[in-house]
């Protein structure tokens, strides 16, 4: 498989402040990878390198094209939403359409049409008096309807209620993805894409905390919930991260020695947001001894 | 520019119609109604002043005597002064729209929607220039010409009122086909003319971070009070190479279509009024002959580069 995404070295720099700080990066076809990292870790910054938004140093290559020169050429082939309400506010719907369709080469109205057609959005409508949920929908049905090889998106759900998120998601993954395009996601709301997820990245000041695939994530962490009277001997193991709940302890381990560990209590996948926290929690000193004391 | 830029530079021409529909479609046809009303409510209150119209109406059969070359004058040069106030503000509506034209969208963050198209940079650039220099000035002259349309039929009513002949009397001596082409000349003429302010403007409008019209105004104000002040306390003069007053001169010069060459140098009460001042090729063509026109289009197309330059590295704010 061809790489969809290639970067050697990916910096950016504001001032001292780097943003990114020379990542390596390779995003095959067919992957949905899902970008996490807290505010200000470079999330956004990596974006849009990727989509030619910005510059940048290093080498970056997206479907063969460098973004920073060929953005133009590169738009027919990636698709891109950021977070919601970008669409220009004193468009109609049906010249946001009219639109696309004349600028874009690849993409198909009729698509598009059907996609609307689920949804209340009338097309004499202004984009000003659609709600946030519609103004996503729109877009969301925009791209849809255009083959594109890399869809890119940047907290596409944010402010939306849970059954819009639970939609976007689905038909995003039902109807658009395959084998051929790869999806490459930001979102604070991380439990929502878990599941959809191949690959996961974790970045934190502008570094690559994390970056495997979901497959060796779940291989390689594990999660153990002791009772207090175990405690000691679950933290001679060596975990990464120490949590309290409801009085029972919680261990995150890094490759631990799996029988070692199912002996002192139960054993569990850890979700992403629990990985998140171990892992990037150290962001504030002395937050996790905050956390085990409470 | 291949087909496809040309494609692309059509649909975003519609694009800012739709975006400014007010400034670029309502307000020509807005002066043009305007306009035609005030033409009738002075023919109604004149008719009430002037009883059974007779002064009018001998008035018009005055008119209508006078020799063929005196009537295309007063026709033609009444058509023309009567299109003044379209062109006036269409070059205020243009000069609001390119500040705004390329910091809008940064603003509103609409601009990663617009980053999200296949769309060169370039060709988005080329849509404002065009939409300023070829778009608002073809609306405007549209409107322009129901304008003058609809005034040679009230003249025409008139006439028949009078019993003077309205096709050799007003619609001949209008001369619409050289008065028209002579105006869609001057436009073009104007446009190009006017170019390294319109340049000026997209530059400024492509990097400012906020408030882009202010900026465009404040650089040349503050450069030539600077230069000002230090030709005051050095004794170093070069006032004809004021940046300000290079500006404004240009400004001035080019709002009418027919204007860039009146020279009130002799002062207004030298000015003749002959047709050479509004309706001769030659005097729209001669302007192109002028070294500061292609000086200017140098500057414009430096302007234009760096908003190009600026345009691919923008982002939302």
């Amino acid at each position: 498989m061809t790489a969809i995404i290639r970067a050697r070295g990916l910096s950016r720099h504001y001032g001292r402040f780097k943003a990114l700080d020379s990542i390596d990066l390779d995003i095959p076809a067919g992957r949905i990878v899902g970008l996490i990292g807290p505010n200000g870790a470079g999330k956004t910054t990596a974006l849009k390198a990727i989509l030619g938004l910005s510059s940048y140093r290093g080498e970056l290559s997206v479907l063969g094209m460098n973004p920073a020169t060929q953005r133009d050429q590169l738009m027919r082939e990636v698709c891109f939403i950021a977070d919601v309400a970008v669409l220009p506010r004193w468009a109609r719907v049906r010249q946001i359409i009219d639109l696309t369709e004349r600028l874009h080469p690849r993409f198909s109205r009729q698509r598009c049409l059907q996609y609307l057609a689920a949804t209340k959005i009338r097309q004499d409508a202004r984009i000003k008096t659609l709600s946030k949920g519609m103004v996503v929908q729109l877009h969301l049905a925009l791209v849809m309807a255009i083959e594109a090889r890399l869809l890119v998106l940047d907290e596409p759900t944010l402010g939306l209620d849970i059954l819009f998120r639970k939609r976007f998601y689905s038909n995003l993954l039902n109807e658009y993805f395959d084998e051929d395009r790869s999806i490459l996601v930001t979102t604070h709301q991380v439990e929502e894409i878990e599941h959809i997820l191949t690959d996961l990245i974790f970045i934190k000041e502008g570094r690559l905390v994390l970056n495997s695939s979901m497959d060796d994530v779940q291989a390689r962490y594990a999660e153990l919930m002791v009772k207090p009277d175990r405690v000691d001997a679950a933290r001679a193991l060596g975990p990464i991260h120490e949590r309290v709940l409801f009085g029972r302890h919680i261990f995150l381990y890094d490759r631990p020695d799996l029988e070692q560990v199912q002996a002192l209590g139960e054993l569990h996948r850890p979700s992403i947001a629990d990985l998140f926290v171990a892992l990037m929690g150290d962001a504030e000193p002395g937050a996790s001894e905050l956390e085990s004391a409470a | 520019m291949n087909t496809a830029s040309l494609n692309h530079l059509w649909i975003l021409l519609r694009r800012e119609l739709w975006e400014s529909p007010i400034a670029f479609k309502w307000t020509p046809l807005g002066i043009s109604a305007l306009i035609i009303l005030a033409t009738i409510l002075v023919l109604v209150l004149g008719a009430r002043f002037d009883a059974e119209m007779a002064f009018t109406l001998d008035a018009l059969r005055l008119f209508g005597d006078m020799p063929f070359e005196e009537r295309r004058l007063i026709v033609s040069g009444l058509l023309f002064a009567s299109s003044n106030f379209h062109l006036q503000l269409m070059i205020l509506i243009v000069l609001f729209y390119l500040a705004g034209s390329l910091f809008d969208d940064r603003r509103d963050r609409s601009i990663l929607f617009w980053k999200s198209l296949p769309v060169s940079d370039f060709t988005v650039v080329m849509s404002k220039l065009a939409t300023a220099c070829l778009m608002v000035p073809a609306l405007f002259f549209f409107a322009i010409l129901l304008t003058h349309l609809a005034l040679l039929l009230i003249g025409s009513a008139y006439a028949m009122m009078a019993g003077i002949n309205p096709m050799t009397s007003i619609w001949l001596p209008a001369s619409l086909p050289q008065l028209w082409s002579v105006m869609i000349l001057g436009l073009l003429v104007q446009a190009l003319w006017l170019l390294p302010i319109y340049a000026w403007l997209l530059f400024c409008s492509s990097w400012a971070p906020r408030l882009p019209i202010l900026i465009a105004i404040a650089i040349p104000a503050g450069l030539s009070l600077a230069q000002h002040s230090y030709s005051l306390i050095s004794g170093f003069r070069l006032p004809e190479y004021n940046i300000g007053a290079i500006m404004l001169r240009r400004l001035g010069t080019g709002v009418l279509p027919g204007s860039v060459n009146i020279d009130l140098g002799g002062g207004v009460e030298n000015l003749e009024f002959n047709e050479e001042l509004y309706m001769s090729f030659s005097t729209v063509f001669g302007h192109l002959l002028k070294p500061e026109m292609w000086v200017g289009v140098l500057v414009a197309a430096v302007f234009l580069v760096a908003a190009v330059w600026f345009r691919r590295r923008a982002t939302d704010q």
